[in-house]
């Protein structure tokens, strides 16, 4: 027997690398782009997907999870959806092309396809660390997406929904977004599959908050029962910014929302709301790695997770203190109501702290419906299964309302309701 | 003399460069030579005269080990080891093997005495009865006694070393060695099981309560040696057993390794509590020296209504690995990790405890604290798992640590995996430091600082402390005190 000098690769594997061949041609970029996207292809093949034995993908082994990468397919012709929220401007990217006519007021808008062939995107094609497997996916094969520069002082009233819609396929996107200091926006981010057949997605968001900067931004997520969502959140605070960060998973089948987080100026602060609903037999894993890397910085994450059928959910979250980092304020909570025998959850919130005036904690429940809230309610005549229905609804509608403005929770609540009418 | 002046004043006496039992005896050894090999393994196996099938085991656990990798996973750093650079059997001479107390080297005797462990079994004096406690006393690779046997005889309970049980209870050893902690376990288990050297064997049968407390001390004397032990108990339906184990070493520049396995079965009805007051050389305030402990522990509660309890206080060693764990086999059995892991100067600590839930209507409880000081590294790494069939599990985890000085760091990683809708499992971590306030309200009332801290200390880790027997949880103060000595201001 001979020894193979370098693994062999799994069938998504190879279509990973035969795919990239069969692209390399019309894919956007100038030299050193290319240059990038070959490297970050190489990499991936010599390291191959990630497997349990990488700490950060314990839980997710993309090597078994991913069989089978969906050819790709010439675009489909997809209509816009109307914004979840009326009034938004919407930013649609169809079957992973950005909309050239679209426009947002108030807002610097570029194509990133056009800062790929002119290679002023080259800089954030990088992958994260060596275990960065979305990195170098997403950086090999991004073809579009929307470069947003939101200028200092500015503060959009509306907010913009950045709608991602796709059939069946291949799409990968980018959307770098630069928020001046002191400005103010709201940003929902859509990922939504329009038509039947398996999609493998990839997804990167790099966002730059200056400082002062105030800023929401909701990862909706809905993708199809056979779709593989990569997602990746890269986000970096200047002092005294302000991120709001909500992640709302209802659908995909297999799902990772990567939330790597900066905090790097003082007095920075970052909320994170996470609900994931969990049904039929989706694996979604929602990791967080958070660097508070400066003294007196604030943060507080409450991620909320539905299980139904045979999903799996996972939700990592690291919090890493830096060794001057004093007077840092993080507390963590992840509660799960598992209501399935055949589903499961795993949690893994990690601490990392180098400095010692700090006050960090986090917590982590998984449990079935308090029996007693159950009785509470039905002792009042209503039916089980209704009961249960509003005790799930406002295990996670809690959350939602901490948006505050009353349409963005309205219309997160009615995807949540509409998801759970489904599933429950 | 109130109980906080003594601490203080042991505290005082004594700093991190002054390590209390760093004494070292000079007592003639029987050596094996240094390094690893088969032939090492057949040396150690035919010095403790045992039958061929234990040589077998060992063997086969050796040639496993040699295709292994050594784990990388914690967070602790250390040069590699050459495992061919240390001695893996020592034993002083004229030990035969444990046999009454006047056939025990007095130099040996001396060094416990200078320890502080009670080898002579102490007499009722006027009429007072002392609360006794059983001693398996092992020095380097060998027990050099074993005291109370003939009593605890009487009551059925077999105490003993491992190696006079292989050879006189050879069905039970059969039974249950490798039952809990099989050779293939990890690295250290597995090398462990190759070139093990002694350790101590309990046996409670049916519905004994074991009239005392068991207790094995250990102490590693020679230098470039490893200490293997590896200690079995097992407690049969209705029995009970408390278990205490204590360790030192002399103060070296070189570090010295020390890989143990414990294995605890606890059958229907039974209850295990096992007790550590580890106290190996920590090195000195440089880094230099002190002992590498990797250590394999666990615990089946294989039977229905069996208990399992651990306890833990981790004040030395210069690296600790080291998970004790329970498998909650049996139907409404009970898993309990109560730790107090305290790092200074360069020590690292990786340290935390597994609790597996496959049994219905199991729980477990965890309750950890740590405090990291002077440039130390503390981390808890701990995981709850509740399998598809292990209907209303129950876990209760808190996990707190403290932080005193800023270049010190102390770190959380627990794994919670639940596939039982039923499951009710908590988790709460937190992390902080001695607070000025509660500092100020001690010191304002003309407590000196040092004994502030060590008063706000003591009160974070009570929880712990409680669980401990009696005589264990005095010491266990004080060793904190000095731990900690030289972390303030």
């Amino acid at each position: 027997m001979n020894m193979q000098t370098t693994p062999r690769l799994t069938a998504a594997e190879t279509a990973l690398v035969e795919a990239f061949g069969a692209q390399i041609g019309e894919l956007p970029g100038n030299g050193a782009v290319i240059g990038t996207r070959d490297r970050l292809l190489d990499d991936l093949k010599k390291a191959g997907l990630p497997t349990r034995r990488i700490e950060s993908w314990h839980y997710t082994d993309l090597k078994t999870l991913l069989r089978a990468i969906p050819d790709a397919v010439p675009s489909a012709v997809i209509d816009p959806l109307s914004p979840i929220v009326e009034g938004s401007a919407v930013l649609s990217v169809l079957d992973g092309i950005a909309d050239i006519k679209a426009t947002a007021d108030g807002i610097e808008l570029s194509l990133f396809k056009e800062k790929l062939a002119d290679g002023s995107a080259l800089a954030g094609l990088t992958a994260l660390d060596k275990d960065d497997a979305i990195g170098r996916i997403n950086g090999s094969f991004v073809r579009d997406g929307f470069a947003l520069v939101v200028p200092a002082g500015a503060e959009i009233a509306e907010p913009v929904e950045l709608q991602a819609l796709h059939g069946a396929g291949q799409i990968h996107t980018r959307f770098p977004a630069s928020f001046g200091a002191r400005s103010k926006a709201t940003i929902i981010e859509r990922h939504r599959a329009v038509m039947e057949g398996a999609a493998f997605v990839s997804s990167i968001s790099d966002i730059a908050l200056e400082d002062g900067a105030e800023i929401t931004w909701i990862i909706l997520q809905q993708q199809g029962a056979a779709d593989t969502h990569l997602g990746q959140i890269r986000a970096k605070l200047g002092t005294n910014a302000k991120l709001r960060l909500f992640v709302v998973n209802a659908g995909g089948k297999l799902v990772r929302q990567e939330l790597r987080i900066d905090v790097q100026g003082e007095g920075a602060e970052l909320t994170l709301r996470g609900v994931n609903l969990l049904g039929g037999d989706t694996h979604t894993d929602v990791t967080l790695v958070l660097g508070h890397n400066v003294p007196h910085t604030n943060s507080t994450e409450i991620i909320r997770n539905v299980v139904f059928d045979k999903a799996n959910g996972v939700f990592q979250g690291m919090i890493r203190v830096a060794p001057d980092a004093q007077k840092t304020d993080a507390k963590m909570a992840c509660n799960t109501l598992l209501l399935s025998d055949d589903g499961g959850f795993s949690v893994k919130p990690e601490l990392e702290i180098f400095a010692d005036d700090v006050i960090c904690g986090h917590g982590a429940t998984v449990s079935d419906i308090d029996r007693n809230h159950l009785f509470y309610l039905m002792a009042r005549g209503v039916p089980e299964n209704k009961a249960r229905a509003m005790l799930v609804n406002a295990f996670v509608a809690e959350i939602v309302e901490e948006l505050e403005d009353e349409k963005l929770v309205e219309a997160l609540e009615g995807v949540i309701s509409a998801w759970l009418e489904k599933h429950a | 003399m109130p109980a906080v002046q003594e601490t203080i004043d042991q505290v005082r006496g004594i700093d991190i460069d002054q390590y209390k039992y760093g004494f070292e005896t000079v007592i003639e050894v029987d050596k094996a030579p240094k390094g690893l090999s088969e032939d090492i393994v057949r040396f150690i196996s035919a010095k403790k005269n045992e039958p061929e099938w234990m040589l077998e085991w060992r063997l086969d656990a050796y040639k496993r080990w040699l295709t292994m990798e050594e784990p990388t996973w914690a967070r602790v750093e250390y040069p590699k080891i050459d495992f061919n650079d240390i001695y893996y059997y020592a034993a002083p001479k004229n030990v035969t093997g444990p046999s009454s107390l006047e056939e025990v080297d007095p130099e040996l005797l001396k060094v416990y005495e200078k320890l502080g462990i009670p080898l002579k079994e102490q007499e009722i004096l006027a009429g007072v009865e002392k609360p006794r406690v059983a001693v398996d006393a092992v020095f380097d690779s060998v027990s050099v006694v074993t005291t109370f046997k003939k009593e605890l005889q009487k009551a059925g309970v077999i105490f003993m070393s491992i190696s006079e049980a292989i050879r006189e209870h050879p069905e039970l050893i059969k039974q249950y060695l490798g039952s809990v902690v099989p050779t293939t376990d990890n690295y250290y288990a597995t090398l462990n099981a190759a070139v093990f050297t002694d350790g101590s064997f309990v046996f409670v049968p049916k519905g004994v309560r074991c009239p005392m407390e068991l207790s094995t001390y250990f102490r590693i004397n020679e230098k470039n040696t490893g200490q293997f032990e590896r200690t079995l108990i097992i407690a049969e339906e209705g029995a009970y057993v408390s278990y205490l184990e204590g360790c030192t070493a002399p103060q070296r520049d070189e570090n010295q390794l020390h890989a143990a396995v414990v294995e605890l079965v606890a059958l229907d009805d039974a209850e295990i509590k096992y007790s550590t007051v580890q106290n190996w050389y920590p090195g000195d305030a440089q880094g230099k020296g002190g002992i590498y402990n990797f250590v394999t522990k666990r615990g089946d509660c294989r039977g229905a209504r069996s208990k399992i309890s651990w306890t833990q206080v981790e004040t030395g060693s210069a690296i600790t690995w080291k998970y004790p764990s329970c498998i909650l086999r049996g139907d409404d059995s009970r898993g309990e990790f109560y730790s107090i892991a305290v790092s200074n100067g360069h020590q690292q600590i990786d340290s935390g405890t597994k609790m597996i839930h496959l049994g219905k209507n199991t729980s477990s409880r965890i309750i950890s604290k740590g405090i990291s000081a002077g440039v130390s590294q503390n981390t808890y790494r701990g995981q709850v798992s509740v399998n598809r069939r292990a209907d209303n599990a129950r876990n209760f985890t808190n996990c707190d640590s403290l932080l005193i000085g800023d270049k010190c760091g102390a770190h959380t990683v627990p794994y919670i995996d639940v596939k039982n809708a039923s499951a009710q499992i908590e988790h709460e971590a937190t992390t902080s430091k001695v607070s000025d306030d509660q500092k100020f309200y001690a010191m304002q009332r003309g407590i000196p600082e040092e004994e502030a801290v060590a008063l706000i200390v003591n009160g974070f880790v009570k929880d712990v402390i409680q669980q401990l027997p009696m005589e264990f949880a005095v010491e266990a103060q004080k060793l904190i005190s000095i731990s900690l000595e030289g972390s303030v201001g």
